[in-house]
């Protein structure tokens, strides 16, 4: 893969490599996808992912069986590599999520509770409400007037980001792994504005790297945090290729558009609802399972990797489901337990038994 | 190693309340089917008094998951799931339950009877939604999901409008699930023995501000049974008019629980329940006793008077591990005043992640606000593969005597 210097796309992998540095103007700090990034862009913010910095500081806030990503993030906060932020936003997901939105250290964070129970009545009213009383309270805080215009202008700009990235997606089986995850992790830490652009900037030289590689066995890759591309490029290395992701720092992030032709915190709220499903969200039995094996047919995916954050209850939770339900479909399937998001020679050796089954099957 | 425990009469009462309680939810199936009465698996934070209006009888995987701790086979049955794929890391009763449903010949009782409908409330914690919907899929059996939003500061409008609305919506479910009307008679009847319940509970608790405490917390975990299984039923308001009674009497003739109490400690978190009596005699023999906590106390919340489904939507709402960290905070910080504690240990419980992971930050808070000494102590309720003895029994005597240093009854100042 030979991709130019000054081009576009090395600036979006080195966004993604360096963590988004150098910072936005007003940058804000937030927690899991299902932050309303369009609420922070509209009172003059620039949302930026937080995600786990490598090094292995150990918080006082957070007791050892906690997941890695809760605690090296509280770890770096406590040690002030967070200062430059202009506020931080959680929403509520898992119960590990929630502590740390109590401890954080510094100015009280935004928290946004959308429901856990999305097709219970009243959940979608509800969840606008929540979009509302947030909005409110972010505005405030940026010392700006919650302005529909701007709103707007925002859930547009992220749709075209969405669309851009739904189409990188369907790209994946022609592209190398671990540059498609680092491409999406981009758009989770640059301006978004700037993103857009570059990744339409991008585009031809994405698209020249194109290659139709069918000797290399189709990887689904679903799961929570993954800040770093080593997994990625660990299936590369061992033949295969992840052709269909569900992580939370993946194509889960970008899923779904807003409608634009609606009032906008109803809009926003429909998202939410309507999203590919969560781990931490409840549907119904069978929508996740079922839609990772819809993914996973779509893609012709012949294995699936589950990864799932040591202490990450809500993905260890449905790995066991989501593992059956892949295996009756006839996709092999290795839930795969990390501490961090680098993986070892254990992980190695794990993944090379799945792949070498595929083949043999 | 000296006994230094006084045991309650009323425990005998207990053991035929909880016993007559489980015999008859073991045989449900045979009575309750002709009876047109369905068997729920509910949790513990879960508006009961609606289903119990319903004629439906309830039984309580947690309240199951403690037994299972307290009678020592939570570890085989937490195998028996593990070995089905579920992590370690996991929580133990929800582990222990899924084993007991795969395994009941290993589980005491030989398991729950099989449920005809699942009701959860993820007031408590995000884990029951996921363990419920374990449990949908192996029973096939309706789920019934009340979904209650965190309350960072104060609940907000939105949010107990949601939750009402879920309760109406699950009322007409249940009632064509159960083919009866909720009568509004019946309902208020069931608030009501659910609230002289919890007074009767919250007084007994309270009654251990006196010097001596007339209860040491193994009393207060063992005798929450009812308040948790039997809420909303006159039995459990028997059993705690029988205990108040008692507790009363000790406070009259100033028995003590501990005899010789010399230090009054506050426990936050759940019990080690395969450990009740031999962790706190650790305590006890230094004429250390526990004498208020925060976990028995989430049952001491009455439900408003008022129209009931506002009340229960804003109670249940509004649970104590369903609040932020400065609502903890401060429960711990009035309880150390208004029990005059001089410490607190706290269980850092590898099963419980809303208690356990922001205890660190409660007690640095309670620290500065007090100045009463706290201890954490990382272990499980019921899983015992994860205490460490040694290692705890240590951190407890290095506690103990920095407590001894500090004198006796030198309760922390609220600042």
């Amino acid at each position: 893969m030979t991709i130019t210097e000054s081009g576009s796309l090395s600036v979006l992998l080195a966004a993604a490599k360096n963590a988004g540095r150098p910072y936005p103007q007003r940058p804000f700090g937030y927690f899991c996808s299902y932050w309303p990034e369009e609420l922070t862009l509209s009172v003059g913010w620039e949302p930026v992912r937080l995600l786990p910095p490598a090094g292995g500081a150990v918080p006082a806030g957070l007791p050892a069986f906690s997941c890695h990503p809760a605690r090296a993030c509280l770890a770096a906060a406590e040690g002030g590599a967070y200062r430059h932020l202009d506020g931080t936003g959680f929403t509520h997901g898992c119960d590990t999520m929630q502590c740390l939105s109590g401890i954080w250290p510094g100015e009280t964070p935004f928290l946004f509770v959308p429901p856990n129970s999305v097709l219970a009545v009243g959940a979608q009213a509800y969840c606008a409400a929540e979009l509302a009383r947030l909005w409110q309270r972010l505005a405030e805080a940026a010392g700006r007037t919650p302005d529909d215009e701007k709103l707007h202008a925002a859930i547009v700009l992220m749709n075209r980001i969405r669309s851009r990235a739904a189409q990188l997606d369907e790209m994946r089986a022609r592209l190398p792994s671990p540059l498609v995850a680092a491409v999406l992790r981009a758009g989770q830490l640059m301006p978004r504005a700037a993103y857009e652009e570059t990744l339409a900037g991008a585009w031809n030289e994405l698209a020249s790297l194109a290659a139709d590689e069918p000797a290399r066995t189709g990887v689904l890759l679903a799961g929570s945090v993954l800040e770093s591309d080593d997994l990625y490029t660990m299936v590369e290395e061992l033949g295969a290729r992840v052709v269909a992701d569900d992580t939370c720092t993946g194509y889960r992030h970008f899923a779904g558009l807003v409608d634009e032709n609606e009032e906008p915190l109803s809009a926003l709220a429909a998202r939410v609802i309507g999203r590919v499903p969560c781990p931490c969200r409840h549907r119904d039995l069978a929508a996740r399972p079922e839609h990772l094996v819809a993914l996973a047919v779509r893609r012709g995916a012949r294995a699936a990797v589950l990864v799932v954050r040591k202490y990450c209850d809500p993905h260890a939770w449905d790995a066991v489901a989501v593992a059956e339900r892949l295996r009756s479909a006839g996709v092999s399937v290795l839930v795969l337990e990390m501490e961090t998001a680098v993986p070892g020679g254990a992980e190695r050796t794990k993944l090379q038994a799945l792949l070498e089954m595929v083949d043999f099957a | 190693m000296e006994r230094r425990y006084l045991p309650l009469q009323s425990t005998r009462h207990l053991g035929r309340t909880v016993q007559r309680y489980y015999f008859f939810t073991r045989y449900q199936r045979l009575w309750g089917r002709p009876l047109h009465r369905p068997l729920a698996w509910i949790t513990s934070g879960a508006p009961v008094e609606i289903l119990r209006a319903l004629g439906i009888d309830c039984v309580y995987p947690e309240n199951f998951g403690a037994i299972c701790g307290a009678r020592r086979v939570a570890p085989d049955l937490c195998r028996v799931a593990e070995a089905a794929g579920y992590s370690q890391d996991l929580c133990s009763y929800a582990r222990a339950g899924i084993g007991a449903a795969l395994r009941p010949d290993l589980a005491p009782m030989g398991g729950l009877p099989r449920p005809d409908l699942l009701v959860t409330c993820n007031n408590i914690c995000g884990t029951v939604l996921k363990w419920y919907e374990v449990l949908a899929r192996r029973w096939h059996v309706p789920l019934f999901m009340i979904d209650t939003p965190f309350v960072a500061g104060e609940p907000e409008e939105h949010a107990v409008s949601y939750v009402r609305a879920q309760l109406r919506e699950m009322i007409a479910e249940l009632e064509r699930f159960t083919g009866r009307r909720l009568r509004a008679g019946q309902l208020r009847q069931r608030i009501m023995l659910s609230n002289e319940a919890v007074r009767l509970w919250g007084e007994i608790r309270g009654l251990c501000r006196a010097r001596p405490s007339p209860l040491n917390i193994p009393d207060l975990f063992v005798h929450m049974a009812p308040i948790v299984v039997l809420r909303g039923t006159t039995a459990a308001v028997i059993h705690y008019r029988k205990l108040h009674r008692e507790v009363r009497e000790r406070v009259r003739t100033g028995q003590a629980a501990v005899p010789g109490e010399k230090y009054r400690l506050l426990w936050d978190n759940i019990a080690i329940w395969y450990q009740l009596y031999r962790f706190y005699q650790q305590f006890s023999e230094r004429g250390a006793a526990f004498v208020t906590d925060t976990y028995t106390g989430g049952w001491s919340v009455a439900v408003d008077a008022g129209e009931p489904l506002e009340s229960l939507a804003r109670t249940y709402t509004a649970i104590f591990l369903n609040r932020g960290v400065d609502f903890r905070a401060r429960q711990m910080i009035d309880l150390i005043r208004d029990f005059g504690v001089d410490g607190f240990v706290m269980h850092a419980n590898r099963s419980c992640k809303p208690y356990s992971l922001v205890q660190e930050e409660i007690r640095r808070r309670v620290i500065a606000a007090t100045g009463v000494p706290g201890l954490v102590v990382e272990a499980d309720m019921t899983d015992a593969r994860a205490y460490d003895q040694e290692r705890v029994r240590s951190k407890v005597q290095t506690f103990m005597e920095a407590l001894e240093a500090r004198g006796g009854h030198q309760q922390g100042q609220v600042q």
